[in-house]
């Protein structure tokens, strides 16, 4: 049984902007519910009002204009793992959104709410970062675009000010040369590590983002393992993998938890990237 | 029906209007009420389970628009305007859909607590995809869990209710 | 969870034992401690922990008892507090440890941190994270006290 909170219905992102600045931390966007309803069924946290943004209309598409894909807030897994634009311009987005929790999750969760919750344990952030995505957010009347790489303070923490809304995300549509792989694991019912590769083969490997998520407490950026890849001709790139892989590992800021050891996860993340690499290549 | 609890003098009322198992249902409901709670307490619908309560397990799928969601995390006010169905509206005049004979003849559940959720959810599956892998069923199946049977019976069961339903159509 | 931490402070001994009593000062340096009160001089003390992990918010009422007391040199205390709200409550076990060296002070201390009840669902990783955070900036805030009082 949740605890009785009032419903608010807006028709418009100021509106929702109005009403979060309007009532502060008693009030919380509410999209899918996926993480939010499991949250205050736990206890853990309380509102005196939820704001349904779900009515605010244009959030939920996804188009593709001038070298990217914008994907609406509000668009769901379900929505993402079967466009046809998703699959042909981001087929490794569309890979990840098709595993993202379970076929019920995916219907009603959105990929806006999956980011701005920032669970540790969650997939898209991940790649996002590696594809170089671009978060747009707007307030009452001002816009701003946050870089995904700066879009995740910690966990469960964003960069998003207490009454910014997420609109849109932005992913530049890769080179045609572009490859990019996201890869995880997990035997409990989140992941347990989550790592993205993209970058260009042009001759050698060039523009490389490498993320890793799920075993810390934010995905992030390492672009101390980008370096030991950048530039490299393929084989060279291959060489150095472990390292680069080890780099990452301890980039993650991994816990030990249920999921596994700290050095357990650290290993896995070598292990993933390891293979996303060669993924990303076939 | 009478309610189970009183009504708060504040208490936001939502109208819900909505097809239960094909027939037209006009119900209010506070922004806080689950779906699972309404379904089964309001309603008197007990096939949904409340089980994991943390939408990990799918013994409380219910169909809404043909689509599966996790009823004990769903708000029930979000099926106004839709179509739900539940695990008795699966049945038309008393014959059984070709999923549950199957999993009748093909021994698809032992305690069967989750089975409501599974069945449903498998309709969902070949409502989009008719003639799916083996894959392709484990990959939608997968967020239902069983702690029975092993799952072999359950993947035989719809596999036979497919064709069955294949060679109808 | 286990925590051990050590400053280096310039500043004699004297200074930072008196400053360790100072209990609003003090308390002022612990992130998320408000309303410290005295209850007994020097054994019972009382205030309010709020700690924040994203939209996780906890409100514990604390009582901090201590146990052991050795002039200039060693602090044993304990804390505990209750968040009814979410169904949580923490047990701190601290040894405070004061030595000199030169001029300077090293003050150290190891801490037991419990969380029980619902809170621990954020998982055991997160809350070691946000305790060493908290402790942290305890650490370096009674250092940055200390020195900046010249």
């Amino acid at each position: 049984m949740l605890r009785r909170f009032r419903l608010e219905e807006p028709q418009s992102v100021a509106e929702v902007s109005e009403l979060l600045g309007r009532f502060g931390e008693s009030a919380k966007v509410y999209a899918g519910g996926t993480e939010l309803l499991l949250a205050m069924k736990e206890g853990l946290v309380q509102y005196e009002r939820l704001v349904n943004v779900k009515n605010v209309t244009g959030l939920n598409e996804i188009t593709v204009t001038d070298g990217s894909v914008t994907i609406g807030a509000l668009c769901t897994h379900h929505q993402l793992e079967t466009s046809a634009a998703l699959t042909e311009k981001l087929p490794a987005l569309k890979k990840l959104e098709q595993n993202v929790a379970n076929v019920r999750v995916r219907q009603v969760g959105t990929i806006g709410g999956n980011l701005c919750f920032a669970e540790p344990h969650a997939d898209p952030g991940t790649l996002l970062i590696a594809l170089g995505a671009k978060l747009i957010t707007e307030k009452s009347s001002s816009k701003r675009e946050i870089a995904a790489e700066d879009f995740f303070v910690d966990a469960y923490e964003t960069a998003l000010e207490a009454d910014e809304v997420l609109t849109k995300i932005q992913v530049p549509v890769p080179a045609a040369n572009g490859r990019s792989a996201y890869l995880k694991f997990g035997y409990l019912e989140r992941p347990s590590v989550g790592v993205a590769i993209a970058f260009n083969l042009n001759g050698g490997v060039k523009g490389v983002k490498v993320a890793v998520g799920c075993a810390g407490p934010a995905p992030r950026r390492v672009a101390e393992a980008e370096a030991l890849l950048e530039g490299k001709s393929k084989d060279e790139a291959e060489r150095n993998l472990a390292q680069a892989g080890a780099v990452a590992g301890r980039a993650a800021q991994a816990i030990s938890d249920l999921h596994g050891s700290q050095e357990y996860k650290e290993h896995i993340v070598g292990v993933l990237l390891k293979r996303a690499f060669q993924r990303a290549l076939s | 029906m009478a309610r189970a609890m009183t009504r708060h003098s504040e208490a936001q009322s939502i109208p819900v209007s909505f097809t239960l198992n094909g027939r037209l249902h006009e119900i209010e409901v506070e922004p806080h009420e689950l779906l699972l709670d309404v379904v089964r307490d309001q309603l008197g619908l007990t096939g949904a389970k409340r089980s994991c309560d943390v939408e990990v397990c799918g013994a409380c799928t219910l169909l809404v628009d043909g689509r599966p969601v996790s009823a004990c995390t769903t708000l029930a006010f979000e099926v106004r305007g839709r179509s739900v169905l539940t695990i008795e509206g699966l049945a038309e005049d008393g014959k059984l859909h070709p999923l549950q004979q199957a999993f009748i003849e093909h021994g698809g559940f032992q305690c069967g607590f989750c089975t409501p959720g599974m069945i449903l959810a498998a309709k969902a599956l070949l409502d989009e995809n008719p003639n799916p892998s083996e894959a392709e069923l484990k990959h939608f199946m997968h967020g239902n869990i069983c702690r029975c049977t092993g799952y072999k019976k359950i993947i035989e069961s719809i596999m036979a209710a497919a064709k069955k339903m294949r060679v109808k159509a | 969870m286990q925590f051990q931490k050590e400053v280096e402070i310039l500043a004699p001994r004297e200074k930072v034992w008196q400053f360790i009593w100072d209990v609003d000062r003090f308390i002022a340096c612990v992130p998320g401690c408000k309303e410290a009160k005295t209850i007994e001089e020097g054994k019972r003390y009382s205030a309010t922990m709020v700690e924040k992990v994203g939209p996780f918010k906890v409100e514990f009422p604390t009582t901090i008892e201590v146990l052991e007391r050795e002039e200039l040199t060693h602090i044993k205390a304990q804390a505990s507090g209750a968040d009814n709200k979410i169904g949580s409550r923490m047990k701190l076990d601290l040894d405070v440890n004061l030595r000199e060296q030169g001029d300077k002070t090293i003050l150290g201390f190891v801490a037991g941190v419990d969380i029980l009840g619902k809170l621990a669902a954020l998982g055991h990783g997160i809350i070691k994270r946000k305790a060493d955070q908290v402790l942290d900036e305890f650490a370096q805030a009674v250092k940055t006290k200390l020195e900046g009082d010249r």
